[in-house]
C-alpha cells in the first residue's frame, strides 16, 4: 500500500519569529525526504506538528488524502506515524525487552517474537535483556527504531540521528532506513548535514528561517547548491594553510593525567599522554559523553590534578585554578555557553569581567574597575563583530552565534599562548560556524596553539594539524591529520585503538 | 479552544516587578489578616488598626519600632551574605545567642567595674562568638559536605540549651533567688541610650553602618562581584576560577559576625543581663526580612521595620483583642507565602486574553 503524506499551508508563529511560513509539502512513500535547514530554521517546528507535539496556528495535515487532526503524539501514533528524537527517552536501568513492552497493552510473549522478529529481519545486533546503560549510543538509538517499528509505522520521522554516532553506525543506520524505505515506510529525515543528504536520501526539502525554499531531487543537487540553498548566500570554504614544516617548540605537555569521579555521572580520565607545539592546533575527536568535559575541565583547572602532569611552557601548571592559569596565557572556552563560559542574567561587561587576565586589571586593589572593564567590552564588540554596541545588554539576548562571539573575544582579544576550546561552534548557524573556523585558523597563523575538543568530525578534519580521539576517558596515538581516513577515525572514536 | 488566562515566561526582570512583587504580597497579607480577624469576631478595619497603627501611634512605639528592626536588619544584612550565594543558613538564631553567651561573659567579668573600653571589648567578643558559632557548619559544609540547613539549625538548640545551663548554673545571679538569670550588667557594658525615658539605643547605628559598609562590598567590590557570579552560577564561578571554598567560609562568618552584633545589641541593650529569653526568635524572623528585603541593604531597611511592626501589633493584639500573642507570627508566615507566591510573577507574565485563536484545521 502507498502512503502519501500532504502538508498543506501549514504556518506557526512564535512571540518573536515565525518558525514555518505557509509550508506546502507532498510526500509519498518509497522514497528517503531530507529536510535540511539550519538550526532555527523551522525544521523541528514542522516535524513536531507532524507527531503532534505542536498545534499549527494555520493550515492542513493529510494523510492518503484525508484530514488529519493530530492533537498530541498519541493521534500521531493511531494514524501509523512514527519519531525518533535527537535524544533517546530510555529507562537506563531497565532491559532492551521492559522498555519496548512498558507502552504497549500487547501480551508480552507474542510482542517479545514480535521484536525478535524485527532484530532478526533487520541484522540489528541488540541484547533483549541487556540493561540500557550497557548499550552503546548506535545500540540504544537501534532500540528507539524497533520501538516505532513495533507499531508498523507508515511514517518515521528521524531528528537529526546521526548527531551521536561515529562513522560505523551511521553506516548501518543508513542501510536500516534504506530498507525501511524499500518496504513502503515514508521516511522524513531532519539534518543540517549536506554530505547525509547526498548519500542517503532520494528527495530533499530545503527550510531556511521559517520558509520552504526549494523541493528537490538529490540527484541534482550537489553539497555546494545545497548549501547556498540552505544559508541563502555563496559563502566561501575555509581553508587551513598547513605548513610542511611545523615548529618542533613545545608548549604544553600532559603526562599520565588521571581523574577518578566520586560523581557516578562523570568519565574517569585514564592515563592520558600528549603534547602540543606552538602553532599547532591538536583536535581531539570523540561522540560526547566520552570524557570530554571532565578533559576539558582538567585543562582549564576546574578539577586540578598532579602538579607536574600538566606542564606548560616548562612549567608545570596542574594545581593550579583557572584564574591562575590565565596569568600564564591560556584561554578556555568551554561547551556549554550559557551555564558554564557565561551567566545569562548578567549585562555583557559583567560576563568579560569573569574573565580577568593578567594584563586586563579589572579589580585592582578588590575594587570593581567598571569603566576599564567596559571600554575593555566594548574593544571586544567592535573587534569580533558582536552585533550590538551595548555593554549593558544582559547576554540572554545574544543570539547563539553572537554570544559565542563574544565569549571567544573575551578569550581571544589578550592573544593567549594557547586556547583550548569544546565544540566552539556547537548549536550556531553556518555563518556564525564560519567566523569562528576563520578566527581558529587566524590564532594558528599567528604561531599560536589551540587544542580543540569536537564532536564534530568534519570540523576537526579541517581545523587541526593532528588529530586523536577519546574514548571512555582514554585517549588514542596522536596522528598528522593527513594521515588520517574518516575511517579511521571513527575506529579511534568507537574505541579501538589498535 | 485556549484557555482565558496565559502565563508566559518572562525574558528580563524589570526592577518595577522586582520591587511590585513585596508591595504585592503585603497587601495581600493585610487582606488576609483582615480576613482572619473577621471569623475570629472583631471588626477587621479595626483590629488592623489596633494590629498595625496604635502600636506606633506615638513616640515611645515609633522607638519600640526601631528598637526591634535594629537586630532584625543587623541579621539580615549578615543573612544576605549568605543568601546571594546560596549558602542556606538557618542558624542565626543560635549565632545570635551564642554571641550573647560570649559578650554576656565578658560583660559578666567586668560586672563591678567602669571604663569606655568596655563596651567596644564586648562588641567585639560578641561578633566573634557569633562568627565562630557559623563557622561550625561552614567547615562541616566546605570539608565533610553536609547540608547547611541541618547543621546550621540544630545548633540553634545546641546554643539555646548552653545559655539555659549556664544562667540556671554557674553564671546565675549569687543574690538573684534563684532566678535564671545572671546579673545586671555594669553602665559601661550597656548600650547608650539615645534618648531619655525611650528604649531605643546606639546599636542602630551599628545596624546603618552595617547596610551602608554591604551596599559598598555587593556593589562596588570584586568580593561582591564573585559573590554574585557563585550565587547565580557556581559552575561559572569554578570556571572563572574564584574560590569556592574560601567564600563559603567567609559569608558563614560575615553572617555569623552580624547575628552575634544583633545578640549584643539585645544584651547591652534593653535587657542588660542573660537570661533564657533573650531573643524573641530575631534570628529566624530576620529570614523572612532578608528576603522580603530582595537580599538588598536598602530593601533590608524596609523589610526589617515592617516585620517589626508584626512583633508589636501581636502585643497590641494581645491587650486589646485578647488574642494570643502568637498572631504575630502569623502575619510573618503569612508575608512570606505571599511574597513566594508573587515571585512567581518575577519569572512569569500573566496574560488575559481577551479574543481566542482556533486552531483550523
Amino acid at each position: 500500500m502507498e502512503t502519501s503524506l500532504k502538508i498543506s499551508n501549514i504556518s506557526k508563529a512564535y512571540p518573536d519569529c515565525l518558525a514555518n511560513d505557509n509550508i506546502n509539502l507532498e510526500l509519498k512513500s518509497g522514497k528517503i525526504y531530507a529536510l535540511l535547514g539550519e538550526n532555527g530554521a523551522g525544521k523541528s517546528t514542522l516535524v513536531k506538528i507532524l507527531f503532534g507535539i505542536i498545534q499549527p496556528d494555520k493550515g492542513k495535515i493529510f494523510l492518503n488524502n484525508q484530514i488529519l487532526k493530530l492533537n498530541s503524539p498519541r493521534d500521531a501514533k493511531k494514524n501509523k506515524i512514527s519519531m525518533v528524537f535527537q535524544h533517546f527517552s530510555l529507562f537506563e536501568t531497565l532491559s532492551v525487552l521492559e522498555n519496548l513492552i512498558l507502552d504497549s497493552s500487547e501480551p508480552k510473549k507474542s510482542l517479545e517474537n514480535k521484536i525478535q522478529d524485527i532484530i532478526n529481519k533487520y541484522n540489528f545486533n541488540i541484547d533483549l535483556y541487556t540493561p540500557v546503560l550497557n548499550l552503546s549510543a548506535g545500540q540504544k538509538q537501534k532500540v528507539e527504531i524497533i520501538r516505532c517499528l513495533i507499531k508498523n509505522p507508515d511514517v518515521l520521522i528521524m531528528d537529526e540521528p546521526t548527531s551521536v554516532l561515529t562513522e560505523q553506525e551511521t553506516k548501518e543506520l543508513f542501510i536500516s532506513l534504506k530498507k525501511f524505505s524499500k518496504e513502503g515506510i515514508l521516511i522524513i529525515y531532519i539534518t543540517h548535514k549536506l554530505k547525509e543528504v547526498i548519500t542517503l536520501c532520494d528527495e530533499v526539502a530545503v527550510m531556511r528561517k521559517g520558509k520552504l525554499i526549494s523541493i528537490s531531487k538529490v540527484s541534482n543537487e550537489k553539497i555546494e547548491s545545497l548549501a547556498n540553498k540552505m544559508i541563502g548566500q555563496n559563502l566561501k570554504i575555509v581553508r587551513k594553510k598547513r605548513l610542511e614544516e611545523k615548529s618542533n617548540d613545545q608548549l604544553i605537555k600532559i603526562v599520565n593525567l588521571n581523574y577518578k569521579s566520586a560523581n557516578p555521572f562523570e568519565v574517569n580520565i585514564k592515563d592520558i599522554n600528549f603534547e602540543v607545539n606552538r602553532g599547532e592546533c591538536l583536535g581531539i575527536a570523540g561522540i560526547s559523553g566520552n570524557g570530554q568535559s571532565e578533559l576539558f575541565q582538567m585543562l582549564s583547572g576546574e578539577i586540578t590534578s598532579e602538579n607536574n602532569s600538566i606542564v606548560f611552557d616548562n612549567r608545570p601548571i596542574g594545581k593550579l585554578n583557572p584564574q591562575e592559569r590565565r596569568k600564564y596565557l591560556i584561554a578556555f572556552s568551554p561547551e556549554d555557553r550559557l551555564t558554564h563560559a557565561s551567566i545569562p542574567q548578567m549585562k555583557i561587561f559583567e560576563n568579560v569581567a569573569l574573565n580577568n587576565f593578567k594584563s586586563s586589571d579589572f579589580f585592582k586593589g578588590g575594587l570593581i574597575n567598571e569603566k576599564k572593564i567596559k571600554d575593555h567590552s566594548q574593544r571586544i564588540l567592535t573587534k569580533f563583530s558582536v552585533n550590538t554596541e551595548n555593554v549593558e545588554l544582559k547576554t540572554q539576548f545574544l543570539s547563539g552565534g553572537n554570544l559565542q562571539k563574544l565569549l571567544i573575544g573575551r578569550e581571544l582579544i589578550t592573544s593567549p599562548n594557547l586556547l583550548i576550546c569544546f565544540n566552539p561552534t556547537w548549536g550556531l548557524d553556518v555563518g556564525a560556524i564560519h567566523y569562528i573556523h576563520e578566527t581558529l585558523i587566524k590564532i594558528n597563523d599567528q604561531n599560536k596553539s589551540i587544542i580543540l575538543i569536537s564532536t564534530d568530525t568534519e570540523e576537526l578534519f579541517m581545523l587541526s594539524d593532528k588529530i586523536c580521539a577519546i574514548n571512555k576517558g582514554r585517549i588514542s596515538k596522536v596522528f598528522k591529520t593527513t594521515d588520517v581516513s574518516t575511517e579511521k577515525l571513527g575506529l579511534l572514536m568507537g574505541g579501538q585503538f589498535d | 479552544m485556549g484557555s482565558l488566562i496565559k502565563i508566559e515566561k518572562r525574558n528580563d526582570i524589570s526592577n518595577s516587578i522586582l520591587l511590585f512583587s513585596p508591595v504585592l504580597a503585603i497587601i495581600l497579607t493585610l487582606l488576609s489578616g483582615a480576613i482572619i480577624f473577621y471569623f475570629l469576631g472583631f471588626q477587621p478595619l479595626e483590629a488592623l488598626k489596633i494590629f498595625f497603627i496604635i502600636p506606633i501611634a506615638d513616640l515611645y512605639g515609633f522607638s519600640e519600632l526601631l528598637l526591634k528592626a535594629t537586630p532584625l536588619c543587623i541579621i539580615a544584612i549578615g543573612l544576605s551574605f549568605c543568601f546571594k550565594t546560596n549558602n542556606w543558613n538557618i542558624g542565626a538564631e543560635g549565632q545570635l545567642i551564642f554571641g550573647g553567651i560570649v559578650s554576656g561573659g565578658v560583660a559578666l567579668l567586668f560586672y563591678n567595674q567602669e571604663g569606655f573600653f568596655i563596651l567596644p571589648i564586648i562588641i567585639l567578643t560578641g561578633a566573634l562568638g557569633g562568627a565562630i558559632f557559623a563557622l561550625i557548619p561552614a567547615i562541616l559544609k566546605t570539608y565533610f559536605n553536609t547540608n547547611e540547613i541541618l547543621t546550621s539549625l540544630m545548633l540553634v538548640y545546641v546554643a539555646k540549651l548552653l545559655l539555659d545551663y549556664l544562667v540556671v548554673g554557674p553564671w546565675t545571679n549569687p543574690e538573684g533567688f534563684n532566678f535564671p538569670e545572671t546579673r545586671m550588667f555594669s553602665d559601661s557594658a550597656r548600650m547608650p541610650l539615645l534618648f531619655e525615658g525611650l528604649r531605643i539605643h546606639a546599636g542602630i547605628f551599628i545596624a546603618l553602618m552595617l547596610v551602608a559598609l554591604s551596599w559598598f562590598i555587593f556593589f562596588k567590590t570584586f568580593l561582591g562581584f564573585q559573590m554574585k557570579v557563585s550565587g547565580l552560577s557556581l559552575k561559572t564561578a569554578r570556571y572563572a576560577g574564584y574560590k569556592g571554598k574560601k567564600t563559603i567560609l567567609l559569608v558563614f562568618i560575615i553572617s555569623g559576625a552580624c547575628a552575634g552584633l544583633a545578640g549584643v545589641g539585645e544584651i547591652t541593650g534593653p535587657i542588660g543581663q542573660l537570661y533564657r529569653e533573650i531573643s524573641p526568635e530575631y534570628g529566624f524572623t530576620a529570614i523572612i526580612v532578608t528576603f522580603l528585603g530582595r537580599l538588598n541593604p536598602i530593601g533590608i531597611i524596609f523589610a526589617s521595620l515592617i516585620v517589626a511592626l508584626t512583633y508589636l501589633g501581636a502585643e497590641s493584639a494581645q491587650i486589646f483583642l485578647q488574642v494570643p500573642k502568637s498572631i504575630g507570627q502569623i502575619f510573618q508566615g503569612l508575608i512570606l507565602f505571599f511574597l513566594l507566591a508573587s515571585d512567581f510573577l518575577l519569572y512569569f507574565k500573566v496574560k488575559f486574553l481577551i479574543t481566542q485563536k482556533k486552531n483550523e484545521y
